[in-house]
């Protein structure tokens, strides 16, 4: 039977991390992954991730997944793909199908790394072919170019419904409308609001009635839910759409450590059924250990230390490292995770009802309601300030660990501080040089460049801008509110790209001044 | 939670019975209601009296679905039941490569 | 309908087209992509059809757990086509019921 120092089932963001750092140690590795590519999830996330440097904040998914992999090759670590783990035995056997036969591996430790699954609901319909997870989605544009189709009705408000919808999108798809049967938007406030002013729509307290169609989706129609999430009769809306994409959640999918005799505790706070684990990820059986998804349901940045963790953990158990170098890289590793499971999205605050800022600000609640902070409640957030000449209105309204924009700017014109869930705020005293570095660090991209008064009865405003086709100098077209309302006339003065930027081009456009702090996104006119 | 002499009522139909739950088996809610009323209270049960999950997908999709309906047939939360067994093989497998098995390979 | 140029990743890397047949009918495909993306890109929907209620369906998961998108593929049937590579001159047929049954279920 073949040995390995540390068999890892999963080479998504946690599996790998484990594995570099136990190769790192001088362990001899392995990973197993069901899947033709290495990565999991992290190859279909295109968009920045937040936090601060250390977890590599500001960064899109895709190339820290590329990273992970070279650093994992770079260390000698044996990926093997198409494998499937089929079983997992408490005195740490593996049973795995590869090509054609299954082999027995036996492991000193063992990483679950499993990840999720995605939960579904059930509407009269929901078979049909057009109805897809939304993870399908991802899958059919960011790995293999395809449209998952040319109308699409999102359900599902957490992150993966907004930031699937934003990338519905940028691969040239109609997302007709996002609804939620919750009554408030369960994700990011700043992934809604970059969606709803490209003019989607939000229904949130509204759940799929039926989808229409014979052999595939021709339509869908929705419907408001009362208290008990029944639909109030009359309050059904009809699209048009060929694709329903759904975004209800993920479950750990834990069932290895379930069969290999793990303590498991069904835990709400960790959106399912999970392995217990101590603070190094090991489970009630000695060696085996669990990180990311499997062990509780959070952000891939998250997933990436608690597999650094277990992969320091195992390390010292074997003795391929001392209690003490253990207990000190732990200590760091801990830290940073601790930097992101703060603020009002953290593990802890899952179902809470939030209604004020760490800084005492009131949240807003149309972004809560319909996915965009409402002309009269954007003032009073310390992002967004009045100045003559450029400067930066940063709409960043709720406490989430993140702080690129801080160390973005060269003037240092924005101050988060050591808190990395404070709200950023603008020093009045530093000049904005208009450089745009903030908005192109913003993974919310929640910043704009104001200049509320050129001079000649109009303003200037730069905006973050990932779209194709990527509108030129002297484009003509709409300004559209936050709301994603046609509000005035908006002509393109200026686009900015550099690599720096990294595919958010910088789209400077004129509007009349009183529009200055309405106009928040740009549509070019059809062109003839 | 295994005490079968508890009184869960009467089966009252319900107007979306036929909605298709196990995608794979074509399980339907009704279906799984009425097995809970056959006096199959664990999930283990369900699963085995009506292929719920035993599909090609494994329950993959529909396991938490059959969990949520089942519960609130018997009055209970959904973490208040134990999950199926978990058992090798996890994945649906040929029976060919099953027996392909390279112990010293 | 494939994406030509992404705002974020460019151009995607493709295999060279090559032809399958779905039902018989000639299709083109990129080589090495799985099959259920060239069948979405020439505008097939329903991969199967179900065993009880003979039900439509395609692609639901797209990575290889639901098995919805099972077809049968050089006469073998199951094969989950969102995660199976198209190849040159393969052969991809809507699935009825369980696999290679006539209607009534007795093989074929």
């Amino acid at each position: 039977m073949k040995r390995y120092d540390m068999i890892i089932v999963g080479a998504g963001p946690a599996g790998l991390s484990a594995a570099i750092e136990a190769a790192k140690r001088g362990m001899k590795v392995v990973v197993y992954d069901e899947n033709a590519k290495p990565g999991g999830q992290l190859f279909k996330q295109i968009h920045k991730f937040f936090g601060s440097k250390e977890h590599k904040a500001k960064i899109r998914g895709f190339h820290i997944g590329e990273e992970l992999l070279a650093e994992a090759n770079s260390l000698g670590v044996e990926v093997v793909l198409n494998a499937i783990v089929i079983g997992l035995f408490p005195e740490k056997e593996v049973t795995v199908k590869i090509d054609d036969h299954v082999e027995h591996v036996k492991g000193d430790t063992v990483l679950i790394a499993t990840g999720a699954s995605e939960n579904m609901v059930t509407f009269p319909g929901w078979t049909l072919p057009g109805v897809i997870g939304a993870g399908a989605a991802q899958t059919m544009m960011n790995l293999h170019g395809t449209l998952p189709g040319k109308r699409v009705l999102m359900l599902g408000s957490g992150n993966v419904g907004l930031v699937v919808s934003f990338q519905l999108m940028q691969a040239g798809c109609e997302v007709v409308a996002l609804a939620d049967a919750a009554p408030r938007v369960g994700g990011y406030g700043v992934h809604a609001a970059k969606v709803a002013r490209c003019g989607v729509p939000f229904y949130l307290s509204h759940t799929i009635v039926k989808a229409d169609g014979d052999e595939y989706v021709t339509g869908v129609t929705i419907g408001e839910v009362d208290k008990n999430w029944q639909v109030i009769p009359g309050t059904e809306k009809h699209f048009d759409v060929d694709t329903i994409c759904l975004a209800v959640g993920l479950s750990p999918m834990s069932k290895l450590a379930d069969m290999a005799g793990c303590a498991m505790e069904d835990n709400p706070a960790k959106a399912g059924f999970v392995p217990t684990v101590d603070k190094y990820g090991e489970t009630s059986i000695s060696g085996i250990y669990a990180a990311g998804d499997v062990s509780g349901i959070e952000e891939a940045s998250s997933a990436m230390i608690e597999g650094r963790i277990a992969g320091i953990a195992a390390a010292a158990k074997l003795g391929f490292i001392s209690e003490e170098e253990c207990e000190a890289e732990v200590a760091k590793q801990e830290t940073a995770l601790d930097g992101l499971r703060q603020g009002m999205f953290a593990p802890g605050m899952r179902g809470k009802m939030i209604t004020e800022t760490e800084e005492g600000v009131e949240i807003s609640q149309n972004l809560l309601k319909k996915g965009f902070v409402a002309d009269e409640e954007i003032e009073r957030f310390p992002g967004v300030t009045h100045n003559t000449g450029v400067h930066p209105v940063i709409e960043c309204t709720q406490n989430i660990p993140c702080n690129p924009c801080q160390d973005a700017c060269p003037k240092h014109c924005i101050k988060i501080g050591s808190n990395i869930t404070a709200l950023p705020a603008i020093d009045p005293e530093q000049k904005c040089t208009g450089c745009g570095m903030c908005v192109a660090s913003c993974s919310g991209q929640a910043i704009f460049l104001v200049n509320e008064d050129c001079g000649d009865g109009t303003a200037e405003i730069t905006l973050p801008y990932e779209f194709l086709p990527l509108p030129e100098k002297g484009a003509k077209g709409t300004a559209l509110s936050r709301s994603g309302e046609a509000v005035c006339e908006a002509e393109v003065v200026n686009v900015r790209s550099a690599k720096a930027f990294d595919h958010t081009h910088l789209l400077t456009m004129k509007v009349p001044k009183e529009y200055a702090m309405k106009a928040r996104f740009f549509k070019e006119a059809a062109k003839s | 939670m295994n005490d079968r002499s508890r009184d869960i009522g009467e089966f009252v139909p319900q107007p979306d019975d036929d909605m298709i739950v196990c995608r794979c088996e074509e399980i339907t809610k009704g279906e799984i209601r009425r097995a809970v009323h056959d006096g199959m209270f664990t999930l283990t049960e369900i699963r085995r009296y009506l292929r719920t999950g035993m599909g090609l997908c494994q329950g993959q999709t529909c396991t938490k679905l059959v969990k949520a309906i089942v519960s609130r047939e018997l009055g209970v939360r959904p973490n208040e039941l134990e999950p199926a067994t978990g058992r090798a093989p996890m994945r649906p497998i040929e029976m060919k490569i099953l027996a392909k098995d390279k112990e010293d390979a | 309908m494939r994406i030509e140029e992404h705002p974020i990743l460019g151009t995607y890397e493709k295999g060279r087209t090559v032809s399958f047949t779905f039902d018989g009918k000639e299709l083109q495909g990129c080589e090495g992509e799985p099959i259920a993306i060239a069948l979405k890109n020439a505008g097939v929907m329903v991969h199967r059809y179900t065993k009880k209620e003979h039900k439509p369906r395609g692609i639901f998961c797209a990575i290889g757990r639901c098995t919805d998108c099972v077809m049968i593929v050089n006469g073998k049937p199951n094969v989950r086509t969102c995660i199976t590579p198209l190849e040159e001159g393969m052969e991809v047929r809507t699935q009825y019921g369980v696999g290679e049954k006539a209607e009534g279920g007795a093989q074929k």
